[in-house]
């Protein structure tokens, strides 16, 4: 991948309020080092990402897109995060039938205190993006 | 549009300055349309920020402000109390987060300050559509509904109940008192006797602002915070039931009692083996007799009953286990005691005490590595156990089996009409073991004492103390409540009335309106999680301060 060394890939995080946006936040406070191609939207409980969010991010051409809730049973209100989970099942489902790339998109769970964990899964997904190159969809769509 | 935004940049003293070029920020940020201002501040959140902050929105006669400085978390409400004191709407203000989620996580001062300006750009774009939301307040109603009257409610009520407070007391037996009523003595550690309980129960009777209902179960709840709707059904004599109004409930269901019967292992039907409640009953009687009528020569107490089945420990067996034997002791000349347990708690300063004075009144110690089994050995008792690898056994005149605290029989039931959450072994779950132990996820409805799992009076007691503490500083008497204010809405005209909305909402926030065909948010109930919005198939549901629009342009700002 070496033509891609300057290759910048745009991922847009969807974080929960109440856990991994802490989290991200926890992670600042102790200097770890997250991707600068990572863009966050914070939202107020994973069960408020519409999958149309994640759809319309990746036509208009995010090369990656990363979900994050709080772990099962710890949802700030309760079940959000179940809604995610299914969602976000049903947009791997799409995203096969589409034929689009379903390893661009992704669900974590990360609470309010794993911050290293927030740190490792951004670095991974960051970096398996950028082995999968620029969304070819980028330049093909135009909505 | 014309808009009128104001961008203020906070230095946060070096933690941005140094790691973003500020400077190059509102270079960039000044050419964007819409922008009136962009300035930068040593430190927005100091007092000269604010007053700095607050001079600027009245001087610049902003449309809409954004703050680019750290996380919301941290002074999203700080910069809102600003807006207030301002005369402007803290909706149209929007916290950029620089510090935490640009500065201080990436090291190339470039690279940081390109995504700074991306997010502010992101912010600008949105703050736009930001439109100015309302504070509501409501009616709310002091008073309380208390359920269950064992020590946890008795105490939950006494704390309460005032001159402008009214307290229902629902009680499912006959009396007031609960389980603690059925022992012999209180722990040695735990107040001198039991008159205490003796005495809250008169208290509570002798006070004209708690209305007890005896025999009684809670038939109906709705409502939300400052207004629930309840219904109190009243069997026997006095049958029928009355409705009440109440601000909050406490759910002080406290537990019951493991049956040893599930487990044959445990010996129980076998002549002489009693559990711990049917040998309080003995003491209490002056008499502890074998079926022969002759006392004991040897007993075995056995914790831990029930504790491999229910996978918890019941944390006050082995104190009381240790009470008996000391009652033995003391009472019936010669008697050899044995405790038998898998593990041994003792989790309170005094408890080692007690325990090493059982030890030197000659009660035997045995710690057992795996279950225990009971069985019957002619008249007598054999109890096997298990240690360091081998089986070996006693045999004992009587047994006492300590077991293990379940959760109250109607806990279910209670659980669905509250709608609140149990946790795996069937108690009522805390929003947070530690962190908040008797709170649960419907405000205004708090939890005490064993309803939410084992737990000795003291503890029962400190926990219906803190959720009147709730109450009493959240239901103030002629005091309005504010709930939130970042709900979400149904717009009538897209609404089909399919109601998946309903079946996302944990709240039970959405009812449907048969008349209109439509359904409809309940704010005051409304969290704002917004997980019903993004499940209307129509695009009905707006979620307040995150609409469509507002969160589309953060996405397509990011991709920009």
């Amino acid at each position: 991948m070496n033509m891609n060394d300057t290759y910048m890939p745009t991922i847009i995080g969807f974080l929960c309020n109440w856990c991994s946006y802490t989290g991200a936040d926890l992670a600042g406070t102790a200097r770890m080092k997250i991707p600068a191609s990572l863009r966050v939207v914070r939202v107020m409980c994973s069960g408020r990402i519409d999958p149309l969010f994640v759809l319309k991010g990746f036509l208009k051409g995010a090369d990656g897109i990363m979900m994050m809730g709080c772990h099962p049973g710890d949802c700030h209100y309760q079940k959000g995060n179940y809604n995610a989970r299914r969602r976000f099942v049903m947009l791997q489902n799409i995203f096969e039938s589409l034929g689009l790339e379903k390893e661009r998109i992704g669900l974590w769970w990360v609470s309010a205190s794993e911050a290293p964990k927030y740190a490792q899964v951004t670095k991974e997904f960051a970096e398996k993006v950028k082995e999968l190159g620029p969304n070819p969809l980028r330049e093909e769509i135009f909505l | 549009m014309n808009g009128q935004i104001g961008v203020y940049i906070c230095e946060c003293g070096p933690n941005i300055k140094d790691r973003i070029d500020i400077d190059k920020v509102i270079e960039d940020i000044s050419s964007l349309g819409d922008v009136k201002t962009v300035k930068r501040f040593p430190l927005l959140c100091s007092n000269d920020g604010k007053k700095f902050l607050e001079e600027e929105i009245k001087k610049e006669d902003l449309s809409h402000l954004v703050v680019a400085a750290c996380s919301p978390r941290e002074h999203e409400k700080t910069f809102m109390d600003v807006c207030e004191q301002a005369d402007f709407n803290p909706y149209l203000f929007q916290l950029i987060n620089i510090r935490e989620h640009c500065a201080w996580m990436i090291s190339d001062k470039n690279e940081a300050t390109a995504k700074a300006i991306k997010y502010i750009r992101a912010g600008i774009r949105r703050v736009a559509l930001h439109r100015p939301l309302e504070k509501k307040e409501i009616e709310s109603i002091p008073d309380v509904l208390v359920i269950g009257g064992g020590v946890s409610g008795l105490e939950a009520s006494l704390s309460l109940a005032g001159k402008d407070r009214r307290v229902y007391l629902v009680e499912k037996t006959g009396s007031l008192g609960g389980m603690a009523k059925k022992l012999s003595q209180l722990l040695p550690n735990q107040g001198s006797n039991l008159s205490l309980i003796d005495e809250k129960v008169e208290q509570v009777h002798n006070n004209e602002n708690i209305l007890v209902s005896t025999s009684s179960t809670v038939g109906d709840v709705r409502g939300f915070l400052g207004n629930f709707e309840i219904v109190i059904h009243t069997d026997g004599e006095t049958s029928g039931f009355r409705k009440a109004q109440v601000g909050a409930i406490v759910v002080a269901t406290g537990f019951d009692v493991f049956d040893p019967e599930e487990n044959s292992q445990y010996g129980y039907g076998i002549d002489n083996v009693f559990t711990a409640q049917e040998f309080e009953e003995q003491i209490k009687s002056g008499n502890v007799l074998l079926k022969s009528g002759k006392p004991p020569e040897s007993v075995a107490i056995i914790h831990c009953v029930g504790r491999k089945e229910r996978g918890y420990c019941s944390k006050v067996c082995c104190c009381y286990s240790i009470k008996f034997a000391h009652y033995l002791k003391d009472n019936l000349s010669n008697v050899n005691v044995s405790e038998l347990y898998v593990d041994l708690c003792l989790p309170h300063k005094s408890d080692q005490e007690y325990f090493e004075e059982a030890k030197k009144k000659g009660v035997h110690f045995v710690r057992s590595e795996e279950e225990i089994n009971v069985n019957q050995k002619g008249d007598q008792i054999e109890v096997e156990y298990h240690s360091e690898g081998k089986t070996d056994s006693i045999v004992v005149d009587m047994v006492v089996l300590a077991p293990a605290m379940i959760p109250s029989g109607d806990t279910p039931e209670l659980a669905h009409l509250l709608n609140i959450p149990l946790d795996k072994s069937g108690f009522f779950k805390e929003i947070h073991e530690v962190l908040d132990p008797i709170s649960t996820p419907i405000e205004g409805i708090y939890i005490a004492g064993c309803a939410t799992g084992p737990k000795n009076i003291p503890e029962s007691i400190v926990q219906s103390q803190a959720a009147s503490g709730k109450i009493l500083s959240s239901l103030i008497p002629g005091e309005k409540i504010v709930p939130e204010v970042k709900v979400s809405e149904i717009r009538e005209e897209f609404c089909t009335g399919c109601q998946t909305c309903l079946s996302v909402c944990f709240y039970g926030a959405i009812r449907f309106d048969s008349f209109k065909g439509i359904s409809v948010v309940n704010e005051a109930i409304c969290r704002g999680c917004g997980s019903c919005v993004g499940s209307c198939p129509s695009g009905a549901i707006r979620s307040k301060h995150f609409t469509y629009p507002q969160l589309y342009r953060e996405i397509l700002e990011a991709l920009r």
